[in-house]
């Protein structure tokens, strides 16, 4: 036993070596290959997104749905619109009041879509207006089974919980669904208070938007597909044309597909999450070094404690979120901003074709 | 209305799902949006099956049927439902060291309908139906499962309904309240073949393979009296394309042991209670001969993939593991 005659350095196959001692696994696969393109365990570049995938339309009972995949993380998204009735909105603050003054005015503006700016301007403060009321709902499901840590039974886990909260805000501050798209209007055919001036145009009620994200599989980078999934989906959205019938008092929705609109939606946000990984020293005096990784995968974010999200639109930087770590300096930022321009352009693509 | 504040909640006031105009202002219109069958009695729906969807779990599997009646490019409205479920498996694995001690596999089944599985949203929380599936799918399961090679572990089959049977056809709703949930029986069936898919998938070992089927039985519309041939034994039913839905049974079924695992009949089965059974194992099998094709392609496909694994791990092999 203690005889070996040709004593080999300690080898592990690939699963065992990173389960066993995973961030020295990574180090090593990025130190290992050449340094001007490293490669991570998992075959990619370190500034390799993963390829997209973008099925929408796949759920019956839903205005708009997609599957969308990102490597091994898949997510179905669906969208789905029901009415809150206008009598049923607590409070007394009214919001359509832009509609309801210039009725006219309004209408004109209707046929002359071309004038974006000044349909922009004049839907100032419509994210109010979708905030308050609570137009759009959404939820993440994680125990599915996705992934082994999270089970159903439970309630929501931590990471679902902050999930939502910063998929929910993201909807809001990005301000990309329109107000005006929500609102549901009637205008009576004659004033019933003065005849002979021109009636005005009251909000009956809005649409509601449940949007429901179910992770199937999960691999890391849940932000980014929960993202793309809402977007696929949300380009898919066609509501139903609602009018208030004078008769039966009531909203009521024609099914003709032809008179159904999609949304418009402002602009195109992309989200990329990098995750940084962070090398320690050798014992061969090599100096520590730090790899930001694009698109981390479950393995890559179990090992890494700093990330750092980019939100962009094809004009500009919209937000940016970093958690934990100080490695990301300013330098590192304007790399990552320029790495998730690049991302922005396949995502459109991915988006448009859809 | 109670607030989960782990979630985003919809607006207090309530939403309530469209209303078209046409369903309620033409007389005849919503009933000409009823679908039919049109396939034979004994015909079941085509079954789309595939494994291994799931890389995070040990086993995982998705099946769709498709909704046989096409959809129309004419409304908004959908006809009928189509069933889509994934499974995923979780394990075996250890249990938590305050678990007490067993000497067989602990199977725990879990149920989920997604929020847009039905035409009306279902919630978060998990509801009684739910919970009712899945006792009868472990029920299902529990036999087939050799639990005594796995002591002091536990499995976690997680199955979520992503669309649903509907119970009847939604026009009908309005006026009859449910015949009492015909849906659930199928859905139970597509669990039940799923599961035991993505079992097989996770390599646990099986006294065999079981798979789900539903017979029903319906009254022909043609004839309106109450006589004894005017009801039709029909697999595999569609509840949303009969009106008239008298009884109908779901089972688990393992074929080549011709045993039944688990049995959930409901409504006024007759003197005859039997002959709905073998219409349901009937069904079963049919859902088995897919089932296995899909195991077995699955099968062939991870050898080869092995084959080419073994070579690409020959190379990688130098760069491995230098410190």
């Amino acid at each position: 036993m203690t005889s070996a005659i040709n004593p080999q350095p300690l080898t592990f196959p690939r699963p065992i070596f990173a389960a066993v001692s995973p961030h020295p696994f990574l180090q090593a696969h990025l130190r290992s290959s050449t340094s001007s393109k490293p490669f991570r365990a998992n075959g990619r570049l370190v500034t390799e997104f993963r390829p997209l995938g973008v099925n929408p339309g796949s759920l019956t009972h839903c205005n708009g749905s997609a599957v969308v995949r990102t490597g091994n993380t898949s997510v179905v998204c669906g969208v789905r619109a029901e009415i809150l009735r206008e009598e049923d909105i607590p409070g007394t603050q009214t919001y359509g009041a832009g509609a309801g003054a210039t009725a006219g005015e309004k209408d004109g503006d209707e046929h002359m879509e071309g004038s974006e700016e000044q349909e922009e301007e004049e839907e100032e403060d419509d994210g109010a207006e979708i905030a308050d009321l609570h137009l759009l709902v959404p939820n993440i499901e994680l125990s599915t089974g996705s992934t082994p840590t999270t089970l159903p039974g439970n309630a929501p886990s931590s990471l679902a919980q902050t999930l939502i909260s910063r998929i929910n805000s993201l909807l809001h501050s990005t301000r990309l669904l329109r107000a005006k798209d929500l609102r549901i209007t009637y205008t009576p055919s004659i004033n019933p208070e003065d005849p002979y001036s021109a009636p005005e145009t009251v909000v009956k009620g809005y649409w509601v938007l449940y949007i429901d994200i179910f992770f199937i599989s999960l691999d890391g980078n849940p932000f980014d597909a929960a993202w793309l999934g809402i977007l696929a989906a949300l380009k898919s959205t066609k509501l139903p044309k609602a009018f208030y019938d004078e008769e039966l008092e009531m909203i009521l929705c024609s099914d003709s597909p032809s008179e159904a609109k999609p949304l418009r939606l402002r602009g195109l946000p992309v989200t990329c999450t990098f995750a940084v990984f962070e090398g320690q020293a050798q014992d061969d005096g090599e100096e520590r070094k730090d790899w930001i990784l694009s698109d981390p995968d479950a393995f890559e974010e179990a090992i890494c404690r700093e990330s750092v999200t980019v939100v962009l639109e094809k004009g500009g930087l919209m937000r940016v979120e970093k958690n934990g770590g100080g490695a990301v300096g300013r330098d590192e930022m304007k790399s990552l901003v320029k790495r998730s321009k690049e991302r922005w352009a396949v995502w459109e693509a991915v988006l448009g074709k859809a | 209305m109670t607030t989960d504040r782990r979630r985003i909640n919809a607006p207090s006031g309530g939403t309530s799902a469209p209303v078209f105009v046409r369903t309620v202002k033409e007389v005849g219109y919503l009933q000409s949006l009823r679908p039919t069958r049109t396939r034979g009695p004994n015909e079941p729906r085509k079954i789309f099956l595939q494994t291994s969807i799931i890389p995070s779990a040990s086993g995982s599997a998705y099946l769709e049927i498709p909704s046989s009646s096409n959809s129309s490019t004419t409304t908004l409205i959908p006809s009928s439902s189509s069933l889509k479920i994934t499974a995923s498996i979780q394990g075996p694995r250890p249990l938590p060291r305050s678990a007490p001690f067993s000497p067989t596999l602990l199977l725990t089944t879990t149920v989920k309908f997604a929020p847009f599985a039905s035409r009306t949203r279902r919630g978060y929380i998990r509801d009684s139906v739910e919970r009712d599936l899945g006792v009868h799918l472990e029920t299902a399961l529990r036999g087939v499962i050799i639990g005594e090679r796995w002591p002091k572990s536990g499995v976690e089959v997680v199955v979520t309904v992503l669309e649903g049977d509907e119970d009847a056809w939604w026009g009908d709703g309005v006026q009859g309240g449910g015949g009492g949930g015909w849906g659930v029986l199928n859905v139970l069936a597509g669990c039940i073949t799923v599961a035991s898919a993505a079992i097989a998938d996770a390599g646990i070992d099986c006294v065999d393979v079981v798979s789900g089927g539903v017979a029903a039985l319906v009254r022909n519309p043609d004839i309106k009296n109450k006589s004894e041939g005017a009801l039709v034994k029909v697999l595999d039913p569609c509840p949303a394309e009969h009106q008239d839905i008298v009884a109908a049974c779901a089972v688990g079924y393992l074929a080549s042991r011709d045993e039944i695992t688990e049995i959930w009949m409901k409504g006024d089965v007759g003197s005859s209670p039997d002959e709905l059974i073998e219409g349901a194992t009937h069904a079963a099998v049919g859902s088995l001969t897919v089932l296995k094709e899909v195991l077995l392609e699955a099968v062939e496909a991870q050898v080869k993939g092995q084959v080419l694994e073994d070579e690409k791990v020959e190379q990688q092999q130098d760069i491995e593991m230098v410190d």
